[in-house]
């Protein structure tokens, strides 16, 4: 047990040694922080409300372009390049890297997300801050963020392409996305169905800064379904 | 020391290696030969985990192969074209790798080290890997192979890449390796497996065609004792003696500049021809100015067991 935690650490360092050695992190990074950036100042500046919740509300759609920019190399290019052979002859197990790269990822995501601190710190200068509404919305959007790297990991497992992976990622990102925006057109069934299930629909609810049990549970089921079913497609290489 | 009975991998409904069965011990180093698309790196990647095997049974030091991790843990395993993690410089490739395989801290600077100044990697240590040449590249894969001090080595075209400089440490290398560990490499390059390996197998379409040593091979191959003469002046009184005292001989005129120059065979790999004729040209009192056996080279016996010969 404790062995694996520390291979999937050695993974995850792995992948944040290469992080901070290539320009692409640097460059989703900065997007990223710029696009934030300018969805909060319009909020406060051009629209004149000085509230969080245009913000939250836009953030989603901010991690649907840049989480699967973030890991569509994680898998993708350990299968081009050879080296997942090399990784799976070594004394690990395939959860083990799963895990090491969802953990890679997060922590960029986390520290991304902890730069964006600094909004809601001036917002709290300059007004009246609902402290505990922002602290749930974080939460939130931390456990979103860990369903679309699950879901943008098991895209980057699928192809040995990074774009490819990119465009795998981002349409399943996007057609969940889309599935929410036409839910009011949907039956009835198929609305209380995706009201259970969407992590959009859950995120949405944590928003109104109760966090729910079963929010919080279905949002971490996709996350781990989704890794779960990117173990499954590393490993299928044994049953074919 | 590997163990492999039986052992079969199927793609769908085709074989990619059928019924494979061979064994290495510790202190020997085992040539894989065989065509493209033989089998070699199926065989490798089964022994190293990769793939698991269709049906049959492989140990690698006494361990199954359905205890991959302890697997795992004695082999090093360099797969073909010696992939490693560009983005990295060398020093931190190695130090994953020795992570990867629970190295601790202290011994893993050591190690990385050690194989540093073993693989001539020192001077390269903190370059990034997609700034070195290919032959670099290999000896980083190399390194990465060694580096948890593994009995059990599989190598898969170790020297793929290599300017001949660098062929011949590397063989050097492998030479030394296999002194204490077990070694089993994979090459299309045949006089490379015979400096290297002690012994080797030949396999084709997945099946084993033949094992054994360089000598053995040759022998196998060439299937007769054959014996090229050349002698000063007719001989036919030579050949007439020598038909008379041995049964089987075949004696066939050469077609070349040389005047009375033979070649002779006995269906009998292992008949001493060279001495018989010898002691049958001094009773005829003929002059032989040139004699030597045939021997079949391992580029004979690879063209007839492969199907090159066809």
């Amino acid at each position: 047990m404790r062995g694996g935690v520390n291979r999937a650490l050695a993974i995850c360092g792995k992948e944040w040694r290469i992080a901070l050695d290539t320009p692409l992190g640097y460059v989703v990074a900065t997007a990223f922080l710029l696009a934030a950036g300018f969805f909060f100042g319009n909020h406060l500046f051009l629209i004149g409300q000085a509230d969080m919740r245009g913000y939250f509300g836009v953030m989603p759609l901010l991690l649907m372009f840049f989480i699967p920019a973030m890991t569509m190399r994680m898998l993708s290019d350990e299968q081009r390049s050879g080296t997942f052979e090399l990784l799976a002859t070594m004394p690990v197990q395939t959860a083990d890297i799963v895990a090491g790269k969802f953990f890679a990822v997060m922590v960029q995501v986390s520290a991304l997300l902890a730069l964006t601190l600094l909004y809601p710190a001036t917002l709290a200068l300059i007004g009246n801050l609902d402290g505990g509404q922002v602290a749930a919305a974080y939460l939130a959007l931390f456990l979103l963020a860990a369903c679309y790297v699950a879901i943008s990991l098991y895209a980057s497992a699928l192809t040995s392409h990074a774009v490819v992976a990119y465009v795998i990622g981002f349409g399943m990102l996007f057609g969940l996305f889309i599935m929410m925006q036409a839910m009011p057109t949907l039956s009835p069934q198929a609305q209380d169905f995706l009201t259970a299930v969407a992590p959009l629909s859950h995120y949405q609810l944590m928003l109104r800064g109760v966090i729910g049990l079963d929010n919080v549970g279905a949002l971490v089921s996709v996350t781990v379904l989704f890794l779960a079913l990117t173990w499954f497609q590393l490993e299928r290489r044994q049953w074919r | 020391m590997i163990q492999a009975n039986q052992l079969s991998r199927k793609y769908g409904e085709q074989f990619a290696v059928e019924n494979l069965s061979f064994h290495v011990h510790r202190g020997e180093v085992m040539g894989l030969l065989g065509p493209n698309g033989a089998g070699k790196s199926t065989t490798m990647k089964m022994l190293t985990c990769f793939l698991p095997p269709s049906s049959g049974e492989a140990f690698i030091d006494g361990a199954s192969l359905h205890d991959s991790i302890t697997v795992r843990r004695r082999v090093g395993y360099l797969p073909e074209n010696a992939p490693s993690y560009s983005d990295l410089d060398v020093h931190s490739h190695l130090k994953f790798v020795g992570a990867m395989h629970g190295l601790m801290d202290a011994t893993l600077t050591d190690r990385i080290r050690e194989m540093g100044v073993l693989c001539g990697l020192d001077h390269v240590m903190y370059r990034r890997i997609d700034e070195l040449s290919k032959g670099f590249r290999q000896r980083v894969g190399l390194a990465a192979s060694m580096l948890h001090d593994p009995d059990c080595l599989i190598f898969d075209e170790p020297t793929t890449g290599l300017d001949p400089n660098q062929i011949v440490e590397i063989r050097k290398l492998i030479r030394r390796l296999g002194e204490k560990r077990t070694v089993l490499l994979s090459s299309h390059v045949l006089p490379e497996v015979e400096a290297v390996c002690d012994r080797m197998m030949i396999i084709d379409r997945g099946q084993l065609q033949t094992m054994g040593t360089a000598r053995e091979l040759s022998r196998q191959a060439r299937g007769e004792a054959l014996l090229h003469v050349t002698f000063k002046a007719s001989s036919e009184a030579v050949f007439d003696l020598l038909r008379e005292s041995v049964k089987e001989i075949g004696v066939e005129l050469r077609e070349t500049d040389t005047p009375h120059s033979y070649a002779i065979h006995h269906p009998d790999p292992d008949y001493p021809l060279a001495e018989a004729l010898f002691h049958a040209a001094v009773s005829c009192g003929s002059v032989i100015l040139e004699m030597h056996s045939e021997q079949a080279t391992l580029e004979d016996v690879f063209h007839k067991l492969t199907g090159g010969g066809q």
